[in-house]
C-alpha cells in the first residue's frame, strides 16, 4: 500500500569499491522537510542481521559491501533503501510519512486518510488542544466544534460538564457521547458521593492530562459511530494519547499560576443592611404593619444597623488560586518508544472549603517483538482529592444560597473571635464554620490500563487484541462537626470501586487491486463491569474521634449497593474506493446486553455511508490552483441507546426497613420487552478547500430520529406503581451545522488565522405514547414547586410550563397574571399554565483568532448560545414572602408609585400575593456571548533556543472567562446547564487569569 | 508454525465466547428480589404483608402531613413569623389546587397495591409448618391495611359520611381497588359505597384473625395489626357514619379486652417520643432514623420543635380550652429562650436518636375508644354498664381535670378535641359533625386566605391530584 517515495542519495566524497569486500560506510540522515538531522534511525544491511543506529546528529556507521544496499526505517518516516554503490559516506534524506503525522484520521477501530472519511466527524490535534491552559478536556473543547455542545451547570473545581453532539436524543436514557480511549470504550461515570456537582456529567475526562492527548475526534453522524452499535447514538468521542516518537529522550516541563474568581459580570449580589432595612420597612408598611412597632409582626427598626454590618459575599468568598507541573518525557528506537508524563493540578476554591487537587500520570509503551509481532501498553494513573463543601443543594451550610439569605446585620464572628453560630435566619448555620469545621471529601483512584498485540503475517492481514483493566476507588466522607451541628459529631464514609474488564478482538483484511481498495475488519468485543458500594453512617459520634468505630451502635446505618452490567457485541466494517474517487463503507454491529429484557437481549445496528471526491475527477484539473478539495458525503445508519440502569426489566420486590425488621416492597413492574432506544440517522455532508488548503470549510445537513424511547411514563397509582419504564415515545433532532477556518495572512513573520463554526439544532417531540407530556425533574429542585420544565408532544424536547405572568398592576404595584380566559386576575392560585420557550439554543458555536509575528503570539476563542430561554428560580427574590432572610439586588427593582411600569411586584410582608409562586416572570432570554480564553504567547525563537540548548521555550498569559455578554437578570452567570435552569444554589462558573511556561530540552 | 499456533488460540476463544453468550449477559438484581418468587411461598408473602405498614409511617401519611396537615386546617394549629420556614402554608390557608394537593392519594393506593398482591396470592400457600390460620393472619392484616388505607383517602378527597348520607347521596369518594389491575383506569365511587366497602373489609379482618395473634420479630408491636386494631379502625369508622351502637360495641370490645391501660396523669407527660407504644397505644406509626421512610429534615419531631423547623404552633383557642393543673397542658412546650409566648406540640419531642430525630405517631390509643363510645352513648347507643359521663371522667380522672357530672355532645366535643389535639382527629371531626372552621384573625398570623371556612363547602373535599387525572381520564375532579 505504501508509495515508495523518492529517497536522494548524494555524493560528497567518493572512492570506487573496487573489492567487493565489506567498508565502512558512515553517513547522515535528514528529514526531507525540515533538514534536520533525525536520530534513532535503524540502518539494516538488506537480508543481513547487521544494523546500527544513528545518533543525535543523525549518523551512522555500518560495515558493508560496496554492492549492498541499506533499509533506513525510522517511526514516522517513510522506510527507505538506498544502494551504496561504493560509496563510503552517505547523506541519506527520509520523507515524513504523513498518513500517520498529518492526514489520518482516527475513526472507530482503525484510522483512515481524510480523503478517504465518509462519514461526518469532527477532529483536533494535539497542537490545537494544547493552546489553552485549561483543566480538562471537556473544557478545552467547548465552542470548537460544530455540532458538539460543551455546557456545566457548575463552576466547581473538578466538575464535569454536560456535552451532546448533535442535539438531545433521550429522556431517561444517558445523553452522554461514548467515549473511547485508545480504542476501548471507558467508564463515564462520576462515583464522587460528596461532590454535588448539578446535573449530568461523564467522568472520562477528569482524570487525564489534557497533554497526553494527541489527537481527539468526535463521531457525529451514524456512518461513524454505528459500529459502537447500542452505545452510538449519541455520539462517540475517540481519544488517542500520544506515543513516544523515536529518537534521543525529549523532555518537556510545564508550569503554571493563576488566580480565579466567580464569573459576576453584572454584580449580582445580596442587599447592604441600609438596602434591606430600606426594602423590609417598606414590605412591612405594604403589609400593613408598623416597623417601627416592637409588638409588631414585623419589627424592623433603624437601630437594627446600628452594630455595624456584614457582607456575607465578600466573607464566604476568596480569590481562587490554581496551580499545575507536569514533566513529560518521550523516545524511543526502532524496537521501541515510549511516552511518559506526570502531571500535578492543584486548585483552591473561590469558596472557602472548596478545593481540588490532581494527580495524573501515564505510560504509553509500544514495541516490536519481531517482524511481524507488535505489542504496547498503555497505563494512566490518577488520584484527585475534592472538598466539596455542600455547593449545589439548598442547604444552610452551602455559601452560594446562605449568602443571599443571612441578614447583613448578622455578624459573622463574636466578639471573642469565634464564629457566630446564632444566625436564626439560616439554621443556627454559619457556612464558614462549615467551611472550618466539616469534611466532605472525594479521594478517587482511578487506573486506565490497557496492552495490546498485533500480528501481521502478511502485509494485507492484520490481528490484534486489545485488552484493558479500569479501576475507579472512590473513598468519600462527611463529617458534621459538633461545633457546627448543635453538640453533635455525625461521620459518613463511602467506599465504592467500579472495576470494568474489556476485551476488542479485531481482524483487518486491507488491500489494493488496480483502482480498486478494499479494507473489511470484523471484532468481537465483551465487557464487564461491576460496581458495589459500602457505606456507613453514624450519627453521634465522639467527636475527639469522629469515626464510625466511636457510634452508637443502634442508630448506625449501613448502606450497600451491587450491580454488574455485561455487554458482547459482534461487529464488522468495509471499505471500498475506486479510484479514489468514490468510496463506500458499511457497517454492522450486533450488541447483547445485560441491561435488558429477556426477551430482547440482543439488537442489530448498521450503517451505511459513501462519498464522492469529486476533486480526483479528471474534469475538475483546471480548477485545481484554486480549488484544493471538494468532496460530497452521504450516510444512513442505526444505532442505539442502552444508557439505562441495570436491572430495569425486572418486576421486583425490595427489602425495606420498617419498625427494626425487613419486609418486602413493590420496587418495580415487570418488563420483559425493555430494549434499546433506536437512532436513526441521514446525515448529508460537503467538504471544501481552496487555495491549497488556506481556505477550508465544511458543512453537514442530519436528520436523526429517536424510536422507542425509554420513558418512565406515569400510570395511575390505582395500578400500584405511580410510573412504569417502556420503551414509548419519539423524538427528531435536525439540524445544520457549518465550520469554516481560513488563514489571512502566512508569511516569515506574521501569521494570521480565523475560525468559526455554528451549528443549529431543532428537537421536536413526536410522540410520548398516552400522555401529551411528562414533567421533568431535577433532585435541585425542592418541594416548593416542582420544576418548571416540561417535555411536550409537539414541542421542542424542554419546554418551560409556567403560570402566565402578565406584570404589576400599575396602580396598586401588585402581581397580575392571566386566567383561563385571557383575563388579567390577581389570584395566583387562578393564573393560566402556558408554554413558554425552551432551554434549546437556536444556534450555538464559537469563533477564534489566532495573530502571531514571530514568537509573538494572540489567540482568543469565543463561545455563543443565541435563542435560548432560561428559568432563575432565585428564591431570594420573595416579594416579601420571607421577611427574615436577606434577598438580592434583582429585588430592588420593584413598584414604588402609581404609574410605574417595567417593574416588579411590590413587597408586601408575608406576600400573600404569592408573586413568589414559578411563573414566566421567571423566564428570561438566555443567550450569551462569553470570551472563553484570551492568550499572549511568546515562544523563544530557535536560534535564541541553540543557545541555551533548547528545543523549545514558551510562556504565556491567559484569561480564561474573562467577560461574559449577556442580559440574565438574577444570576451571577447565565450558563445553567442543558436544562436552563437556576436553583441560586449551585456554584457559579469561575473566571482565571494564568500564567505559565513551558519549556522543553 | 507460530502462525498457526496464534489461530488457535483466536479460534478457541471465539469459541469460548460464542458459548458462553446467554449466561454471560444474565445478570439478575442481587439486591431485589423478582416479583414472582417474592409472592411464591409464605415467608415472601410474610415480607409482603410486613412491608404493606411502609408507607404509614412515611413523612406523606402518619409519619407527619396526616397530623400536621389536619391540624393546621382544623384551627389547633397555627403559624407565626417568630418561626417561619414557608412550610405548612397550605393547609393553614386551606388554599389547595389540583396541583398542589394532599398527596394521601399516592400512599393510598401504592398501599392497597401491596395488599392486594399478597391477599390474592395467599391461595393453596397453606402445607408444612404454615396453615391456614397463618395465611388468614396475613390476610387479615391486609384486609385492615387495605381499609385503613382508603378510609384515609375518603376522608382527604370525599366530604363526610354523615353529610352524604342527609343530603349528598350520589357524592364521590374514591375508588375502591379490591384487585389492583395495571391496565386498570378506575372511576370514583360514592362516599357511602366506600365506607361500606371499608366496614366489609374490617369485618372479614376482623373474623379470620386469630385473636392472639400478634406479627413477631418487630421493635414495635403496637405498629402491626391485631384483633383489638381491627375493632379500634371499627369503632372509629362506625362513628363517623353516625353507626352510634355500632361505634359503642366496638369501642367496648377494645375497652374489655384489658389489654390496654389508661395513661396516669404522672406518666401522661413522658409517654410521647418512646420508642415503642405501650399503656394506651393499640396501633401506632413506628418512627426511626432507619426507617426506610424516615422523613429526616421533614419528620414530625423535627416539624413540630421549635429548634425544628416549628412552622406549626398551638393556637390560643386550643390552649385556652384547659383548665389550670390540667396535665394535657404539660404536651406543649415554648422556645428554648422562652421568648415567644408561642406554644408547640410536645406530643413528638423525638427519640433522642440524631438531629433530625424520630419520633411514633399514636393512631389509636384508649382514650380514643372512651370518647367514641362516649359521643356514641351520648347519641342514643346502649352499653350494659356504661354511662357517657363515666367514660369522660375515665379521661379527667387521668388529666388532673374536673370531673364531669352530666354531659352532653359540647362536652364530648370539647374532651376529644383537648384529649387528641396533635393526633390528627379535629378536623375530621368538625367534619363530620358539620362544624366550620372559625378563626379570628388576632389568634391565627399569617392566614392569609379562608380564616372562616363554612359548612358544607366544596372545600371539605380536596382536589384529586390533577397529575392522577391526566393519567385516568375516568376520575372526575371534585368541584373546586
Amino acid at each position: 500500500m505504501k508509495k515508495i517515495i523518492s529517497v536522494f542519495s548524494a555524493l560528497i566524497l567518493a572512492t570506487a569499491a573496487i573489492f567487493a569486500q565489506n567498508q565502512k560506510v558512515t553517513g547522515t540522515i535528514l528529514d526531507s522537510g525540515s533538514g534536520e538531522p533525525v536520530p534513532s534511525v535503524a540502518v539494516q544491511l538488506k537480508g543481513t542481521s547487521t544494523y546500527a543506529m544513528t545518533n543525535d546528529l543523525g549518523e551512522f556507521s555500518i560495515e558493508a559491501p560496496a554492492t549492498g544496499s541499506l533499509v533506513v526505517s525510522c517511526l514516522g518516516y517513510h522506510t527507505a533503501e538506498v544502494a551504496i554503490n561504493g560509496l563510503s559516506e552517505l547523506k541519506i534524506q527520509l520523507e515524513q510519512d504523513k498518513n500517520i503525522l498529518e492526514d489520518a484520521i482516527v475513526v472507530a477501530y482503525g484510522t483512515v486518510s481524510r480523503e478517504a472519511n465518509t462519514g461526518s466527524v469532527s477532529t483536533f490535534k494535539s497542537e490545537e488542544l494544547a493552546q489553552v491552559p485549561v483543566t480538562s478536556v471537556d473544557k478545552m473543547l467547548a465552542g470548537k466544534m460544530a455540532g458538539v455542545s460543551i455546557t456545566s451547570g457548575s463552576g466547581q473545581p473538578g466538575s464535569t460538564s454536560t456535552i451532546r453532539v448533535r442535539g438531545t436524543s433521550s429522556i431517561n436514557a444517558g445523553n452522554e457521547p461514548l467515549w473511547v480511549i485508545d480504542g476501548i470504550p471507558v467508564m463515564n461515570s462520576d462515583n464522587r458521593q460528596m461532590s454535588s456537582f448539578g446535573v449530568g456529567g461523564g467522568s472520562s475526562t477528569t482524570f487525564l492530562n489534557p497533554n497526553d492527548i494527541e489527537s481527539i475526534t468526535v463521531l457525529k453522524d451514524a456512518a461513524a459511530a454505528s459500529v459502537y452499535g447500542s452505545r452510538a447514538a449519541n455520539g462517540v468521542i475517540l481519544v488517542t494519547t500520544k506515543s513516544g516518537k523515536a529518537g534521543r529522550a525529549k523532555f518537556t516541563a510545564r508550569a503554571k499560576f493563576g488566580a480565579q474568581q466567580l464569573i459576576n459580570d453584572h454584580n449580582y449580589r445580596p442587599l447592604t443592611g441600609t438596602e434591606l432595612l430600606d426594602y423590609l420597612r417598606t414590605a412591612a408598611i405594604n403589609g400593613g404593619y408598623n416597623p417601627d412597632d416592637p409588638t409588631s409582626d414585623y419589627y424592623y427598626p433603624q437601630t437594627l444597623l446600628e452594630n455595624g454590618t456584614t457582607n456575607w459575599y465578600k466573607e464566604l468568598t476568596r480569590v481562587g488560586f490554581l496551580q499545575e507541573y507536569e514533566v513529560n518525557a518521550t523516545g524511543g528506537t526502532d524496537k521501541a518508544s515510549y511516552y511518559a508524563s506526570v502531571a500535578y493540578h492543584s486548585n483552591e476554591g473561590v469558596f472557602y472549603g472548596v478545593d481540588y487537587d490532581r494527580l495524573t500520570a501515564r505510560i504509553n509503551a509500544d514495541m516490536k517483538l519481531t517482524r511481524t509481532l507488535k505489542t504496547g501498553t498503555k497505563i494512566n494513573l490518577s488520584y484527585a482529592d475534592s472538598n466539596s463543601g455542600q455547593m449545589g443543594d439548598l442547604y444552610y451550610s452551602n455559601p452560594q444560597y446562605a449568602m443571599f439569605g443571612i441578614l447583613p446585620w448578622t455578624p459573622i464572628k463574636n466578639e471573642d473571635g469565634s464564629y457566630n453560630m446564632d444566625i436564626a435566619e439560616n439554621s443556627q448555620t454559619n457556612p464558614r464554620a462549615n467551611a472550618e469545621y466539616d469534611i466532605n471529601n472525594d479521594k478517587e483512584y482511578r487506573l486506565q490500563g490497557s496492552m495490546y498485540l498485533e500480528w501481521k503475517p502478511i502485509k494485507q492481514l492484520t490481528f490484534k487484541t486489545n485488552n484493558q483493566v479500569e479501576f475507579d476507588f472512590v473513598q468519600s466522607r462527611q463529617m458534621r462537626h459538633e461545633y457546627t451541628h448543635k453538640g453533635t459529631a455525625t461521620d459518613f464514609e463511602y467506599n465504592n470501586k467500579d472495576i470494568r474488564l474489556t476485551t476488542s478482538n479485531t481482524i483487518t483484511y486491507d488491500d489494493k487491486f488496480g483502482d480498486h481498495s478494499l479494507r473489511i475488519l470484523v471484532g468481537q468485543e465483551a465487557m464487564r463491569d461491576k460496581f458495589d458500594l459500602l457505606g456507613a453512617y453514624s450519627p453521634g459520634v465522639d467527636p475527639a474521634i469522629p469515626y464510625p468505630t466511636t457510634g452508637n451502635g443502634e442508630t448506625d446505618q449501613v448502606d450497600f449497593n451491587l450491580i454488574e452490567e455485561t455487554l458482547l457485541s459482534f461487529f464488522g466494517v468495509a471499505d471500498y474506493n475506486y479510484h479514489n474517487r468514490y468510496y463506500v463503507q458499511a457497517s454492522v454491529r450486533a450488541d447483547g446486553s445485560s441491561l435488558f429484557g429477556s426477551k430482547s437481549k440482543w439488537g442489530v445496528f448498521w450503517s451505511v455511508s459513501g462519498s464522492w471526491n469529486v476533486m480526483n475527477e479528471n474534469f475538475m484539473k483546471s480548477t485545481r490552483h484554486w480549488l484544493s478539495a471538494l468532496k460530497l458525503r452521504a450516510s444512513y445508519g442505526v444505532n442505539g441507546n442502552n444508557n439505562i440502569a441495570a436491572y430495569r426489566a425486572y418486576g421486583t420486590y425490595s427489602p425495606i426497613n420498617y419498625a427494626g425488621a425487613t419486609g418486602m416492597a413493590p420496587a418495580r413492574p415487570e418488563n420483559p420487552n425493555l430494549s434499546w432506544e433506536k437512532n436513526k440517522t441521514w446525515d448529508l455532508g460537503l467538504d471544501l478547500s481552496f487555495f491549497d488548503d488556506r481556505l477550508t470549510a465544511s458543512g453537514d445537513i442530519y436528520f436523526r430520529k429517536t424510536t422507542d424511547m425509554l420513558l418512565s411514563k406515569r400510570v395511575p397509582y390505582t395500578t400500584g406503581f405511580g410510573s412504569n419504564f417502556m420503551n414509548i415515545g419519539a423524538i427528531r433532532n435536525k439540524g445544520v451545522e457549518g465550520q469554516i477556518e481560513g488563514v489571512i495572512i502566512r508569511n516569515s513573520d506574521w501569521y494570521w488565522s480565523v475560525g468559526f463554526n455554528m451549528s443549529m439544532n431543532r428537537s421536536l417531540v413526536l410522540d410520548l405514547a398516552d400522555s401529551e407530556f411528562l414533567s421533568v425533574s431535577d433532585s435541585r429542585a425542592g418541594s416548593n414547586d416542582s420544576t418548571p420544565v416540561r417535555i411536550a408532544k409537539g414541542r421542542r424536547l424542554y419546554t418551560f410550563y409556567t403560570r402566565d405572568y402578565y406584570g404589576v398592576n400599575p396602580s396598586t404595584g401588585d402581581p397580575l397574571w392571566y386566567d383561563e380566559n385571557g383575563a388579567l386576575t390577581s389570584d395566583v392560585s387562578k393564573a393560566r399554565y402556558v408554554y413558554a420557550g425552551s432551554p434549546e439554543a437556536k444556534a450555538t458555536g464559537g469563533f477564534n483568532t489566532t495573530l502571531s509575528w514571530k514568537g509573538l503570539s494572540l489567540s482568543a476563542y469565543f463561545e455563543f448560545v443565541a435563542g435560548n430561554k432560561v428559568f432563575v428560580a432565585d428564591q431570594n427574590i420573595g416579594f416579601g414572602a420571607d421577611m427574615n432572610n436577606n434577598t438580592t439586588t434583582g429585588a430592588l427593582n420593584y413598584w414604588k408609585q402609581p404609574g410605574d411600569t417595567g417593574v416588579i411586584p411590590k413587597p408586601v410582608a408575608g406576600c400573600p400575593s404569592m408573586a413568589y409562586r414559578a411563573s414566566t416572570f421567571n423566564i428570561q432570554d438566555g443567550s450569551y456571548t462569553r470570551i472563553k480564553d484570551i492568550t499572549l504567547s511568546y515562544s523563544l525563537p530557535e536560534k535564541a533556543l541553540k543557545a541555551i540548548r533548547m528545543q523549545g521555550l514558551r510562556v504565556y498569559v491567559s484569561a480564561l472567562n474573562p467577560y461574559t455578554f449577556h442580559n440574565v437578570k438574577n444570576v451571577m452567570d447565565p450558563e445553567l446547564g442543558a436544562l436552563g435552569y437556576s436553583m441560586g444554589a449551585s456554584h457559579p462558573m469561575t473566571k482565571s487569569f494564568v500564567g505559565g511556561i513551558e519549556v522543553s530540552f | 508454525m507460530k502462525n498457526s499456533k496464534i489461530l488457535y488460540i483466536l479460534a478457541a476463544a471465539a469459541t469460548l465466547a460464542v458459548t458462553g453468550c446467554e449466561g454471560f449477559l444474565t445478570n439478575d438484581p442481587p439486591l431485589q428480589q423478582s416479583t414472582q418468587i417474592t409472592l411464591s411461598s409464605y415467608t415472601g408473602l410474610n415480607k409482603a404483608t410486613y412491608g404493606a405498614y411502609y408507607y404509614i409511617a412515611s413523612t406523606g401519611w402518619y409519619g407527619q402531613s396526616w397530623v400536621i396537615n389536619a391540624e393546621m386546617r382544623s384551627g389547633n394549629g397555627k403559624k407565626d413569623s417568630y418561626k417561619n420556614s414557608n412550610r405548612c402554608v397550605a393547609p393553614y390557608i386551606w388554599n389547595y389546587t389540583p396541583d398542589a394537593t394532599s398527596g394521601m392519594w399516592s400512599y393510598c393506593y401504592l398501599t392497597v397495591a401491596m395488599c392486594n398482591n399478597v391477599i390474592d396470592n395467599l391461595e393453596g400457600k397453606a402445607g408444612g409448618d404454615v396453615t391456614e390460620q397463618d395465611l388468614n393472619n396475613l390476610k387479615a392484616e391486609c384486609l385492615f391495611i387495605r381499609a385503613f388505607s382508603h378510609f384515609c383517602n375518603v376522608l382527604t378527597y370525599g366530604q363526610p359520611y354523615t353529610y352524604c348520607k342527609k343530603s349528598a347521596p350520589k357524592s364521590l369518594g374514591v375508588p375502591y381497588i379490591y384487585h389492583t389491575d395495571p391496565a386498570g383506569k378506575p372511576e370514583r365511587e360514592t362516599v357511602i359505597s366506600n365506607y361500606e366497602n371499608i366496614v366489609k373489609d374490617l369485618l372479614e379482618a376482623e373474623a379470620i384473625i386469630d385473636p392472639s395473634y400478634v406479627r413477631a420479630g418487630t421493635a414495635d408491636a403496637a405498629a402491626t395489626v391485631n384483633i383489638s386494631t381491627i375493632q379500634a379502625l371499627l369503632s372509629r369508622v362506625y362513628l363517623y357514619m353516625g353507626e352510634w351502637q355500632k361505634a359503642a360495641d366496638y369501642a367496648t370490645k377494645v375497652i374489655d379486652s384489658k389489654k390496654y391501660k389508661m395513661w396516669t396523669a404522672e406518666e401522661y407527660p413522658d409517654v410521647w417520643g418512646k420508642e415503642k407504644g405501650s399503656g394506651e397505644v393499640i396501633f401506632e406509626a413506628y418512627g426511626n432514623i432507619t426507617n426506610g421512610a424516615w422523613g429526616s429534615w421533614e419528620d414530625i419531631s423535627y416539624l413540630t420543635s421549635p429548634a425544628g423547623s416549628g412552622d406549626p404552633m398551638a393556637a390560643k383557642p386550643l390552649i385556652a380550652l384547659y383548665e389550670d393543673g390540667d396535665v394535657r397542658l404539660k404536651t406543649y412546650r415554648t422556645d428554648e429562650k422562652e421568648e415567644s409566648g408561642l406554644l408547640w406540640t410536645a406530643k413528638y419531642p423525638g427519640k433522642g436518636l440524631n438531629t433530625p430525630d424520630a419520633n411514633n405517631v399514636v393512631i389509636f390509643r384508649l382514650s380514643e375508644m372512651y370518647l367514641n363510645r362516649a359521643e356514641a352513648l351520648v347519641n342514643g347507643a346502649q352499653v350494659e354498664g356504661a354511662t357517657a359521663w363515666d367514660d369522660l371522667n375515665v379521661i379527667t380522672a387521668n388529666r388532673n381535670a374536673s370531673a364531669y357530672t352530666s354531659v352532653g355532645n359540647v362536652d364530648i366535643q370539647n374532651e376529644r378535641r383537648k384529649e387528641l389535639a396533635w393526633e390528627g382527629h379535629y378536623i375530621y371531626d368538625l367534619a363530620r359533625w358539620g362544624k366550620a372552621v372559625e378563626r379570628n384573625a388576632a389568634d391565627y398570623p399569617l392566614c392569609t386566605a379562608n380564616l372562616n371556612v363554612p359548612f358544607p363547602s366544596n372545600k371539605w373535599a380536596l382536589p384529586i391530584p390533577k397529575s392522577e387525572i391526566d393519567v385516568n381520564k375516568n376520575l372526575e375532579q371534585n368541584p373546586l
